[in-house]
């Protein structure tokens, strides 16, 4: 028996060690790195030079400065459009889809595709359908006789434009994570409500949603860190632009890094976003286990 | 209270006919017990009187009202499901609260049900709990309760005790009837078990295969049952089924020969192929040598406290007795039986009819 567990312990490693060494190599080394650069200076255009100790030079750069504030106040912007969109869509799509009608099971495969998606090549297709002169988008608005819209041309349009580009692509999962949760209820209580006579409106906001609220909340988190990291469609569509309307987090962290060779700054950044991001978590866990008591 | 009135009722599933025809009359304030093996169609034939299934063909009638197209909430009932189908993220006192909703009582009247309800229940400590922070007979009485407060014309039940212990299905049972005595509700229970149905019933309906197969008093199924399906489902240990043929005013089994008792003397004719049904508590230990006594050895015993079964064989013929515990015998013993030949039942061998007042 000890043997066995001996034994058994033994090929454990050999499946993890991969796995750990994977994690190491792209996760845990280059953070500690980061680490380590967000407190010297470090120009990569002059690989040569020694990086010196800053201290906290970098941080006290980067929170003093009303750039990175800006970029933040952009990051949570489109963070509260696109989750707050993409809850009341994806709830309302997922109970629809949640019903047990013949080809519905297709009709939810059908809506996952835009989630399928890598991400650039959803940018790629919200770029032309936005594309001023000759976007789709804007030729359907002349139809119904609205006039163009400029879209990624625009400080005002442009988050916008990137909000519905993300909320295109997400949906889906809030939909896909609502009709699961649903489909997981036991039918008894909603036999019980019908012969109460209980509306259905009534059924859905007293006994549905409590009941797939720990759900929600984590579709929702998880949106939120995606949200918060948001990158690649903005690189398509605007580049952070026009001027710095579009400048989120991750654009910011990358412009310091790799358009002026600021490492330094550009890790410290990084673990401000870090932090940011664990206090979400902290938060998240608060709420769901506050929910999860209720029940 | 509201009597209802099931006609020619069916239920089909494409090709599948689920329910069979059911005509069944449950008086206002009567408890009607829907018994049958899992599949027989009761749960079905509860669902469509709950208007949570469409009736295929027939009639509903509660109240006096034809129901087929009224809506669950229409037809003044009130369920109980076998899980409980209590809302998990509500207390107690929230359950009650959401089934009284759509009454749109005031406040003071809502309490006034809801503290009454508890009372009755037994369920005042406990309405600021969550059904999950409650045991299972608790729950399955916070789900009466819930179906109390609206004070529904007509109760359903759904195998309500199927999902507790045999200690609390006990206590429950009783609560059910003491309930029912209370408050003259028109009832209507499905279970597949029959001692909820004989100490809850006025009637049990036992159905098997989408069909109605007797309907009667819980004495009348257990003393007359109508075929052999109700008389062995009815009963345990099940009734023994004993192959014989009528002859001279006898039943010639295999290896033992009875007198033909006396009710079935006159109709029952010569030759026919019966069974003979005895109840196991019908077979009673004897001395030798009087007339209809039979020797019998015993292959087991099962020692049950108060009584004990025996497994015996008289001839080559398998019959299970019921005997009082303190007389049992020894395994492999040899000892001699007696029926109580006034309880006898007998069955066509052929149709499996009792063959009692034809």
């Amino acid at each position: 028996m000890a043997y066995g567990r001996t034994r058994n312990r033994k090929i454990f490693l050999i499946f993890l060690v991969p796995a750990i060494a994977v994690l190491f190599l792209t996760t845990i080394y280059p953070m500690i790195y980061a680490g380590y650069l967000s407190f010297r200076s470090y120009d990569l255009a002059k690989p040569f030079v020694p990086r010196v100790f800053v201290g906290w030079a970098n941080y006290r750069e980067i929170l003093t400065s009303s750039e990175f504030m800006h970029t933040l106040i952009v990051t949570f912007k489109l963070m509260v459009i696109t989750l707050s969109v993409q809850l009341v869509l994806g709830v309302g799509i997922g109970v629809l889809t949640a019903q047990r009608l013949p080809g519905m099971a297709l009709v939810r495969t059908l809506l996952l595709i835009p989630m399928m998606i890598s991400p650039v090549i959803v940018g790629l297709i919200w770029l032309f359908l936005y594309f001023p002169e000759l976007g789709y988008l804007n030729y359907f608005l002349s139809l119904v006789s609205i006039s163009a819209v400029p879209w990624i041309t625009s400080t005002t349009w442009a988050i916008w434009a990137i909000a519905i580009a993300d909320i295109w692509q997400w949906t889906p999962f809030v939909m896909m994570g609502t009709a699961a949760a649903i489909h997981s209820l036991s039918p008894e209580p909603y036999e019980a409500a019908m012969i109460d006579g209980n509306s259905r409106w009534q059924i859905f906001w007293h006994v549905t949603i409590p009941q797939i609220k720990p759900v929600l909340i984590s579709l929702m988190f998880l949106r939120a860190i995606d949200a918060f990291k948001l990158y690649d469609i903005i690189f398509v569509l605007t580049k952070g632009g026009p001027g710095d309307a579009t400048e989120v987090l991750s654009m910011f962290i990358y412009r310091q890094s790799f358009t002026f060779w600021r490492m330094g700054v550009g890790a410290a950044a990084s673990f401000v976003s870090l932090a940011i991001v664990v206090v979400l978590i902290t938060f998240f866990f608060k709420s769901l286990n506050r929910s999860q008591e209720r029940i | 209270m509201s009597a209802i009135i099931l006609r020619n009722l069916v239920k089909r599933y494409e090709a599948d006919m689920a329910v069979h025809d059911i005509n069944l009359n449950v008086e206002a304030g009567e408890f009607v017990v829907l018994l049958g093996p899992s599949g027989c169609g009761k749960t079905t034939t509860l669902r469509m009187v709950a208007g949570l299934e469409d009736v295929s063909e027939g009639e509903i009638y509660i109240g006096g009202e034809l129901a087929n197209d009224l809506a669950p909430k229409d037809r003044g009932i009130a369920m109980v499901f076998q899980n409980y189908a209590l809302y998990p993220h509500m207390t107690v006192r929230q359950n009650m609260e959401f089934a009284l909703r759509p009454l749109r009582l005031d406040r003071a009247e809502v309490n006034r049900r809801i503290t009454e309800t508890a009372e009755i229940l037994g369920l005042d400590e406990y309405l600021a709990r969550r059904p999950s922070q409650l045991s299972g007979g608790q729950r399955q009485r916070v789900a009466m309760g819930r179906a109390m407060v609206r004070t529904p014309e007509v109760f359903l039940f759904d195998e309500p005790l199927s999902n507790l212990d045999a200690k609390l299905r006990t206590k429950v049972r009783w609560e059910i009837g003491y309930l029912h005595r209370r408050l003259g509700m028109t009832t209507l229970y499905v279970t597949h078990d029959q001692t909820e149905a004989m100490t809850l019933a006025d009637k049990i309906v036992i159905m098997r295969q989408g069909r109605i197969e007797q309907v009667g008093t819980p004495e009348e199924v257990f003393v007359r049952p109508r075929n052999t399906f109700v008389a062995t489902f009815i009963g345990t240990p099940a009734m023994n089924l004993v192959p014989a043929v009528s002859a001279d005013a006898n039943l010639h089994a295999k290896d033992f020969s009875l007198p033909m008792p006396q009710k079935f003397r006159n109709h029952v004719p010569e030759g026919l192929e019966v069974l003979i049904g005895i109840r196991p508590s019908n077979i009673n230990l004897a001395d030798s040598g009087p007339a209809n006594v039979f020797a019998a050895s015993v292959r087991g015993i099962e020692y049950l406290g108060t009584d004990a079964l025996l497994d015996l064989r008289v001839g080559s013929e398998e019959l299970v007795a019921e005997i009082p515990a303190i007389l049992r015998p020894e395994v492999d013993a040899q000892i001699h039986v007696s029926f109580d030949m006034q309880s006898l039942q007998l069955f066509d061998a052929k149709t499996g009819q009792s063959l009692e007042s034809i």
